[in-house]
Parts: structure tokens; sequence; C-alpha cells
């Protein structure tokens, strides 16, 4: 029987193994509340993954299997939401959001993946708008200039015109203030 | 209509307040001065001389806004205070202008600030009013986690409150200039839809009519650029927060009504819980870029100091309305973190040296960001203060033991000594006496006044042997920001989490070994005359302890069971603030990633697809960049450990890679994955985002 599946396959039953998990993970990732539904498609989409593959045994059965997955899950959305003309990548956002929103998976599990929808749960996905962001209204919003004063005219100098002439001076205008103080103080006590 | 304080009555309480300052502190100096009357003078006396002025200066300070915050309460509030104007009379009749709720976050626990807004979408709601108002939730998160689960949280309060176009989630892709930087974001994008935005804190809350009472306050006073409100510390578990928030319920309030008092319409603004006038402060506000050589350093850390000093300097009135009940904030639940944010603060704060001598900045707003370098400067002021003073007095010890002087010499002529050691205690002292008298009238039940009294001794106690620890870190801090080590906008932990002794005798031991060797030596060259050093020496060898105790969550519910530190907003608890209180265990985290469910679940990244912004990237049909194409290939064959979190970043923040991932993941063979995608590919159905937000019970809403 084994060496049947390889004949007629071309890769060993692990692969298929690996491909009805993974497309059973992937369907499972919509979180649907029909469970035989779900083991019913997986055995549909392997079906079809397996056709492909005799046609072109160089494909790996996940990568087969997932994109007939993936192909009956645009499929589905584009005929339910109106959908057609979009790129792949806002097809599946759009789609997605509009199942996620209307709960469709939630409150109708028989209605996964199945074609046509009852009218109502259509109407109900076509429904939902997802708002992300107000329209953008720029505005300009730049520093004005602030005049720092005198500290920057000091710091300018220092990091600016460091010299011996800043530092003489300093040194001796600390002196003098040292010496008054002390002078003072002296006086004082 | 104008507000405006009449310019005498600014004057006159100005001059009474650096009059009584300066007074004050002449006064110490003077007997300061005379106790050393008949003593030998050596050189770090004079340094005692010249530091005292400073910190007596600020003792001065302190205690005078105390006193006047006093009689503001004494005499049941300012007159000329905005919010007790003639407008007040016809206030219900005040139309209110859009306005939106600006909440920036950065890696904030996300469940956390969604029941905040949560709370402060019904407050708002039941002031039939919640039309006026939208919200915007401002993410700089880095943490890719945090990011996606802010995504999946954003949906969910959408569906929870029917709130689509009214709830708004915003994450910035390139996070500059951390809080400013993000506010400044919004204001450039959406600031020209709003009149006023109320700014909050991720933890903080405000009640819908505390927003709806100061938006009506600008709208009715258009010369009001800022209105600042006092947040009240709130849902504190452990000791730490406990004590905060104690003393910010009993001494705060009247610091900030004196402070009110004596700057009137050049008020504060503390950067949260405020409604700003949008136009202005676009227009005005941008932060400019500080003056030093450095790039790195020019950017303004501390922002909020600095907006307010800008808005007075184009026209505007800032207050601060310190009676407004309905704000609040939450504090740092333990020392660590405490530091964390003074650190930050400090740099911050020390920055401002540049616009103390701007022109132009009002005279307010020079005192404003005098008060706040002081506030880390004094730590070393301090610090060199009691070494000085230690040094002067084993010279004069010295001195006295080896002359042949008169018997008399040395001991003090006069009782100057006492007398400044007196009044020095009356000043740091008597706030607490008015907080506590100002606080007496919310105690309700028998036994509260006492309760109050011992919780006001313990929280001294406790400030006095926390003070000491903070000198050194902040005299660190100080240095740090001095020379230059780059301080970032961290994220602020506000889970009450015990901290364990380990990192508390590894953070704070270097005090206790200090403490001890300084406790040691005093005893050795000053004998008895030490004494004055031994709380600060006890303060530090205890410093491992107090940090670790204090940050105890059992020691402050215990404490708060039997009635000490209870604020009034615990004794009934706000609407606002229900179930905002974590609980800490709980609040761990998962160990394994969520973001890889973005690139996993359909769901999360159809959320998260819709959120990165639709660049050319999703009609691009070239190659993407060669790293890029990197990137992707390196996170499938070698998992998301493999990768920095900038790495992560940069993927999740392009809409065409995250398609290709999530096509890729699913589709490649178990040979060409790391391993930890299998776990991940049969856990997706259930994993922690679709549980926790998007497929929950509550009905969902469509617009």
């Amino acid at each position: 029987m084994n060496s049947f599946l390889v004949q007629t396959t071309g890769h060993d039953p692990a692969a298929w193994n690996q491909a009805h998990d993974r497309v059973r993970d992937f369907l499972n990732a919509f979180v649907p509340g029909d469970h035989a539904q779900v083991s019913r498609l997986t055995l549909q989409l392997l079906d079809q993954a397996r056709e492909q593959h005799r046609r072109d045994p160089s494909v790996p059965p996940v990568s087969l299997a997932v994109a007939q997955a993936q192909k009956l899950v645009a499929e589905w959305l584009v005929s339910n939401l109106n959908l057609e003309d979009q790129p792949p990548s806002r097809l599946f956002a759009s789609g997605y959001v509009a199942v996620l929103l209307s709960q469709a998976f939630r409150t109708a599990p028989e209605t996964f993946l199945v074609s046509p929808l009852p009218a109502n749960l259509k109407e109900s996905m076509r429904e939902t708008l997802l708002i992300t962001g107000p329209d953008l209204k720029i505005s300009s919003m730049t520093p004005r200039h602030i005049d720092y004063g005198p500290m920057l005219d000091l710091a300018q100098r220092t990091w600016h015109c460091w010299n011996a002439r800043e530092i003489t001076v300093a040194l001796l205008f600390w002196s003098c203030v040292y010496f008054v103080f002390y002078w003072w103080l002296s006086g004082t006590l | 209509m104008s507000v405006s304080p009449p310019d005498i009555t600014v004057a006159m309480r100005r001059t009474l307040f650096m009059g009584g300052s300066i007074l004050l502190t002449a006064t110490g100096f003077a007997l300061l001065l005379h106790s050393y009357s008949g003593q030998p003078i050596f050189w770090p006396d004079y340094i005692v001389l010249a530091l005292f002025p400073l910190l007596f200066g600020q003792i001065a300070l302190g205690f005078l806004l105390a006193l006047f915050g006093f009689y503001d309460w004494l005499r049941g509030g300012d007159p000329f205070h905005l919010l007790r104007q003639p407008w007040r009379g016809k206030e219900d009749v005040v139309l209110l202008a859009a306005t939106a709720i600006v909440i920036p976050v950065f890696n904030e626990e996300v469940e956390r600030v969604g029941r905040g807004i949560e709370n402060m979408w019904h407050s708002l709601k039941k002031t039939g009013q919640l039309g006026h108002f939208d919200f915007y939730l401002c993410s700089d998160s880095n943490d890719p986690d945090h990011w996606i689960e802010e995504e999946c949280a954003w949906l969910h309060l959408c569906q929870k409150l029917n709130a689509f176009g009214k709830i708004f989630y915003r994450k910035r892709r390139h996070a500059i200039n951390g809080k400013s930087g993000n506010v400044a974001d919004f204001c450039r994008r959406w600031g020209k839809r709003y009149r006023y935005m109320v700014i909050l804190d991720a933890d903080s809350v405000m009640s819908g009519p505390t927003m709806v009472r100061l938006v009506r306050a600008m709208e009715a006073n258009p010369e009001v650029g800022i209105l600042q409100t006092q947040p009240s510390m709130v849902l504190g578990q452990s000791f730490f927060r406990r004590i905060l928030q104690f003393s910010n319920s009993i001494y705060g309030k009247i610091f900030s009504q004196g402070c009110s008092f004596v700057q009137m319409s050049s008020g504060s603004y503390w950067g949260h819980n405020a409604v700003i006038r949008i136009a202005p402060f676009i227009e005005h506000c941008d932060l400019p870029m500080l003056p030093v050589p450095d790039p790195r350093r020019r950017h303004v850390l501390s922002h909020d100091t600095v907006e307010a000093a800008l808005m007075q300097k184009a026209g505007y009135e800032v207050w601060v309305a310190y009676d407004e009940r309905g704000t609040y904030e939450e504090g740092p639940p333990n020392m660590s973190d405490m530091l964390k944010r003074d650190r930050r603060w400090c740099a911050g704060n020390l920055q401002h040296f540049w616009f103390l001598f701007a022109r132009g900045i009002e005279m307010g707003n020079r005192l404003q960001i005098w008060i706040g370098l002081m506030a880390y400067l004094c730590s070393p002021i301090w610090l060199t203060f009691l070494i000085a003073g230690s040094i002067g007095a084993y010279d004069r010890a010295r001195f006295l033991a080896f002359s042949a002087g008169p018997e008399d010499l040395g001991v003090a002529q006069s009782s100057e000594a006492p007398f400044l050691f007196i009044i020095t205690v009356a000043l740091l002292f008597l706030p607490r006496l008015l907080g506590i008298i100002s606080s007496l009238p919310q105690t309700k039940r028998p036994g509260d006044c006492l309760r109050l009294f011992v919780s006001s001794l313990a929280e001294t106690a406790a400030s006095i042997l926390i003070a000491p620890v903070l000198m050194l870190f902040h005299t660190c801090f100080v240095f740090q920001a001095l020379f230059g080590w780059q301080i970032k906008w961290t994220t602020q932990n506000r889970t009450d989490l015990d901290l364990t002794l380990s990192h508390c005798l590894k953070l704070y031991g270097w005090q206790s070994g200090l403490g001890m060797t300084g406790q040691i030596l005093a005893w050795s060259y000053l004998g008895f005359n030490s004494f004055w050093l031994t709380p600060i020496f006890v303060a530090w060898i205890l410093a491992p302890l107090t940090a670790w105790i204090t940050s105890w969550r059992g020691l402050g519910q215990t404490l708060r069971a039997c009635g000490f530190f209870v604020i009034p907003e615990e004794s009934q608890l706000p609407a606002e603030l229900d179930g905002l209180a974590g609980d800490g265990e709980d609040e761990a985290r998962p160990g394994a990633p969520l973001w890889p469910q973005a690139l996993l679940s359909p769901y999360v990244q159809a959320v998260h697809l819709s959120m990165v912004r639709q660049r050319s990237s999703l009609r691009r049909t070239a190659k993407p960049a060669s790293s890029l194409a990197h990137l992707r290939e390196r996170l499938i064959r070698h998992g998301a450990a493999s990768l920095e979190r900038k790495d992560i970043l940069r993927l999740l923040g392009d809409a065409e890679t995250v398609f290709w991932l999530h096509r890729e993941l699913w589709s490649r063979p178990d040979t060409g994955l790391h391993s930890s995608w299998q776990f991940l590919q049969s856990s997706s159905g259930t994993n922690l985002l679709l549980r926790q937000y998007l497929l929950t019970e509550e009905k969902s809403a469509h617009i």
C-alpha cells in the first residue's frame, strides 16, 4: 500500500500527513465552529492537491495543499464580499476583517467557506468597515526661534573661543569674588 | 471676556513670595554666620557658607508655598482663579468644541490602557457630550508584542463600545523625540480637526464631567492656552506607592494651591491630565533644539515646562485647576522604578537651564524652571554641604584640641545654632502639619483623625529614610546628565510587583557600605559631634531593606485594611477607576511571543495590515530590498529568536512582507521552516490575542 502511494504521489506518506496537518491548522486558524466541516474541507483540499501533484511532482504536497486552501478562501471572499479587482493582500486583509467583525464563522459555523452564503450573512459581512484613522489634516508644526539670552552667548564664547584670555579673565574674576567673600567674612566674624 | 488677574495682585503675591523667601533665607544665613562667632573658620566652612543659602532657600520656598496654599485653603479658594470667574454661572450653556483625548503609549500594559479608555468613554457618555470627544491612542511602542497587542486591543475596544470612528490607533513608524514628538506628530496629522486636546499618560484617567468642565473653561476663556489639573495618585497597592499617594493626597494639594496662588495665570504644565488649545500649541510650542554642540543632546527631554513657557511667551495663559476632582494618575510602585523615572526627569530638568535666561520667558516660568532645576541640583549641593560641614567640624575639633587659646574658645557664645536648627526643622515639618490640618475635613469615621495622624508620622519616618538614599542617586544622575550619558524615554513600570532582596542588595548595597564607612569615620573623628549625621548614615545602611520592604504589596494592603494611608478615592472608588487596579501576578505575559501571530493568524494579520500604512509596498511587484529579503528568509529558517527587535519591527512595518510571510509560513514544508513555527501554526487558532481581544463574546458592532 505504501509503495503504491509513493508511486502515485511521488512522496512518502509523511509528506502528505504533514500537508494534512498543515491544512487543518490553517483552517483552524480561522477559529471555525464546525470541526466536521474543517475535516471535510481538509480532505477535499488534499485530494485537489494530489491531483495537482500528479501533474507537477516537483512541488511539495504541503505547498500544494495550502495553495489550494488559500485559493478556496480567496474565491470565497471574492464571491461573497464583492472584492473583485483587489490585489491579494488587500483582498485578504479586507476579507478577514469582514469575517472577524461580522463573527460569521461563530454565529453560523456551518457556513465556513461554503458558497453561496445566506443573504443576511453576506449583507452583514459587506456592511463591516474598519475605520482605522480619520482623514489627515496636515499642519505645519515647526519650532520658533528662541533667544537663549546671555547664557548662550557665554556658552558660545566658551565653546568656540576657548583660549587663554577667557581662562585668565575667569580665574581673575573668581579670585576677586573669593577674596571679597573671605575679606568680608573675616571682618564680620 | 478676559479672566486675567489684575497685575497688581500678581505683583503683590510674587513680591510677597520672593520677599518672604529672601527674608527667611537671609535670616537663616545670618543665624549661621553668628553661630560661627568666636570659632575658628576653616576652608570647608566657606563652602558651607556658600551652599547654605541655596539649600535653605529651597526649604524657605517650599514652606512659603505650603503657607500660601494653606491660606488659600482657609479662605475657601482663590477668587481670582480661572475656575472661580463669572463664566461659571452660565457654564452649562457654554458649547463644547471638538476635542481629542490623546494618550501617548510606549510599551505600556495594553489591557490597563484599554480599561482606562473604556471607563472614560462610559463617563463621558453619561455627560451626554461624548460626541465632542475622540480618543487617540498614539503608540511609540518599540516592542513587537506590544505593537500587535495594541492593534488587537484597539479593535476589541472599538467593537465593544461601538466606537469605530471615535477611537483611533496610530503607531509611529519612526518614534523620534519621545513623548513630545509623539504628541507633535498627532498635532501635525490631525490637530486641525480639533480645537482642544486632553493630554493623558498611559496611566492617567479623567472623569467625563471633569473633561467637559475643563473644555468649557477653555471655550469660555479664549486667552487660556493650557489648563492643567492636579491629578490624584491612586490605585497603589505596594507600601511605597501607598506612601506616595497618601503624601500626594495630604500635602500635594496645598503645595499646588500655593503654587497657583503665586503663579496665577503663568502656571505649570506637567505633560498630562491637562487640556491644551491646539492651534497656538501647533504654532508656538514645537520644542526648539538646545544650543549644545552634541546633536544627540539637542532634544528637550522634559517637554512640559518648556511648552508651558512657550505658550505663555506667545501670550496665552496657563492655569492649574488644583481643586478639580476626577483626575487621576498612578505613581511608581517601588523605589527602583521611581529612580528610573527620576533619572529621566533629572536629565530633562537640567536641560531647562537653557531656558532660565532665555528672552521672552515669563517670570513665573523662570521660577518654575528654577524650582525644577533645584529639585535635583539640591542633592549634590546637600552632599557637598554635609562633607564640607563634617570636615570643618573635624578641623575645628583638631584645632581646639591642640590650641593654647582661652578655655572658652570654640564654645558657642550664643544660642544661634540650636535656634537655626529649630527654624530649619520647623520650615521642613510645618508644611506637613498644614497638610494634615487641611485634610481633617475629609475624615468621616471615628478614629480617622488618629489614623491620619499616625499615617503622617509613618510617612514622615519613611521620608527621612528615603531622602538620603535619593540624595545619593540624584547626585549620580546629575553627574550622568552633565557628562552626557544619554537618557531615553523608558516605559514606566506600573505593576505592583515586590522587589527581590537580591535586586535591592545589588542596587542599594553600595549605599550600605558607604553608610557604615561614614558612620565609623564620623564616630572616630568627630565623636559625639557626629550625631547630626547619624540619620543619614542609618538611612544609607538600611537602603536595601527600605527599598525591599516598601515594595511589598502585602504590607501596603494590610495597612490599607487597617485604615492607614487611606486616600479619599479609596473610601468610595470613583467609577472611572473601576477595574483598573491590577493584581500583579495575573499580569505576567505569556512566555511565547505574540507578534508571530501577525504573520500566522488570518485575523491578527488582517488587523495589522489594515493599520500599517498601505504604502507603495503593497503595489510593489519588484523584489524587496535585499536586506529585507534576507531578514524574511532568516525569520522563516531560523525562527523569531534569530532576529533583533529592530529587524522584527522592520518586517512588521512592511505590509507586503507581512503578507508574503503569511503565505510562506503556511505553505513551506517543515524542512524549510524553523521548528518553532510548527508549534505556532498549530496554536494559531487558540492564541492569546484571539482569545482575549478578537473573538470575545461581546456583540460586534458595524458602522
